[in-house]
């Protein structure tokens, strides 16, 4: 999972450091339920462990997040993906890539990995049926040279699901 | 008549401002480009050359750093000059002062310092690095009060500049420095007192026990509740130099860290000055949290926040720990 626009990243910076090992401490004493941090030395890539909530269509499935952190983090939005298998979901493609609003255009600093992360378990506890995207396949290709969601241009459509 | 040579500083000048804006981008590249070609068609300005510094400084270039360096104090050895020349000229005190602290000659740097602070009152340079001369100089809550003074002169001046970053970093490790000298000796009276407490309190046990041979079992209970008692006195006397979370309402929702120059919205939320102002430039003109809209000349010093902050900063000095 190395795209062009991670390997090209640059570092940290001292308030987004900062601010993520705040989060972090802040997690491993209260972790979002559902949800494992996969424990690794890199502050600027976490890995997530999802359990699909029960009594909804992702009981007892396990999917990943990985989680990308800007230079300027909080300033710019994490870039989130699952990293496939992805769930079949209606807003989730099969590269992985979530269009949801507030990972993209409605970003603001306020929010952290583990706001972020709640509010993916509740798009996915939500959904209506097991399926992809209509326009999954043409998405994905376009995305073959390894482009980021953050430079997709979405539409966000539908905020029932 | 000197037309050519004027318009050849106010270049130089306007050269500067460039390299520092870039500076502050973190551009080295173009900043040292505008500092090499201000240097270029001014080489008596010292500034020119410890701004240039202060890229190569960033780039880990020490090599280059020194040579800079030495060049603009062998340039402001004639600063000198300038102040017998104009001695009511703050910045040439300032400027001569930066050229000691490089040096390492503190008292030098003292003595400038205050030369012009006396001549300007607000010059933050001047409390700035009057305040490191004093630290140095291990005369620290003067040195504490002076770089206070520089932060405050700095956030009225340029609240979110790299200046007043600075100055806000020695401030909280010099304090984080008293709180470490001032609880090192507290706990150790502490642990004194209370071992005398101990030994005093078995003492007396001893004393009561050999008068009254009876009531053995009831002594010993009281005995080691009353240690426990002692011990828990003990333990809640110390219990404000254990560093513990920072309670949530004195921390920005941004930062997660402590406030040091808080704002309030028109939401009624509070957010760290510097990085709510950089949200409005670069995010957009609205409330992180409400996401109503905001504009930077609403925000309003927080002071009854600020206030509360420095009382708890004043009582848990380990706060001051940055990273």
């Amino acid at each position: 999972m190395t795209s062009a626009s991670a390997s090209s990243r640059k570092a940290l910076s001292k308030i987004a450091t900062n601010r993520l090992q705040k989060e972090l401490m802040e997690w491993q004493v209260n972790p979002p339920t559902g949800f494992k941090h996969k424990v690794t030395d890199n502050l600027q890539r976490w890995v997530i462990e999802v359990h699909g909530a029960p009594g909804t269509l992702y009981s007892n499935e396990v999917f990943q997040l990985q989680v990308d952190f800007p230079e300027h983090y909080p300033m710019e939005a994490p870039q989130v993906i699952f990293v496939p298998p992805a769930p079949l979901h209606p807003h989730i493609y099969s590269n992985g890539h979530i269009c949801l609003d507030i990972l993209y255009d409605s970003w603001s600093p306020a929010m952290t990995v583990s706001s972020v992360c709640i509010s993916i378990l509740s798009m996915l506890s939500s959904s209506p049926a097991k399926q992809r995207p209509a326009d999954d396949e043409r998405y994905v290709k376009n995305c073959r040279n390894g482009r980021s969601p953050k430079e997709t241009r979405w539409w966000f459509h539908d905020d029932k699901v | 008549m000197a037309k050519g040579v004027i318009s050849a500083s106010d270049q130089a000048e306007q050269l500067k401002q460039d390299g520092n804006l870039y500076f502050k981008k973190n551009r080295l590249g173009a900043a040292i480009d505008a500092y090499t070609e201000a240097i270029t068609l001014c080489p008596n300005v010292p500034v020119y050359w410890t701004n240039r510094a202060l890229c190569h400084r960033k780039r880990n270039d020490w090599k280059r750093v020194e040579e800079d360096c030495l060049k603009a104090i062998q340039l402001d050895h004639k600063s000198v000059k300038a102040i017998t020349l104009c001695p009511n000229v703050p910045v040439y005190w300032t400027n001569r002062a930066l050229c000691h602290r490089k040096r390492n000659d503190w008292k030098r740097v003292e003595e400038d310092c205050l030369k012009a602070i006396q001549l300007d009152h607000k010059s933050v340079k001047g409390h700035y690095m009057l305040g490191l001369a004093l630290l140095q100089r291990e005369k620290y809550a003067e040195g504490i009060k002076s770089l206070q003074r520089a932060l405050d002169l700095g956030r009225g001046a340029h609240p979110n500049s790299y200046m007043v970053e600075e100055i806000w970093q020695e401030l909280a490790t010099a304090k984080y420095h008293e709180w470490e000298r001032d609880s090192t000796k507290r706990s150790w009276d502490l642990r004194n007192l209370e071992d005398s407490c101990e030994a005093a309190l078995k003492e007396k046990h001893s004393r009561d026990a050999s008068k009254e041979e009876d009531d053995r079992d009831e002594a010993t209970d009281s005995i080691s509740e009353q240690l426990a008692a002692l011990k828990s006195v003990f333990s809640k006397a110390a219990e404000d130099d254990v560093p513990i979370d920072i309670p949530d309402y004195l921390c920005c929702k941004i930062t997660l860290d402590i406030f040091r120059d808080p704002v309030i919205t028109p939401s009624g939320l509070t957010y760290e000055r510097a990085v709510i102002l950089d949200h409005l430039e670069k995010v957009g003109k609205f409330d992180p949290i409400t996401r109503e809209t905001l504009l930077p000349s609403q925000l309003i010093p927080n002071l009854a926040i600020k206030e509360a902050v420095e009382a708890y900063l004043e009582k848990h000095g380990w706060a001051y720990k940055m990273d």
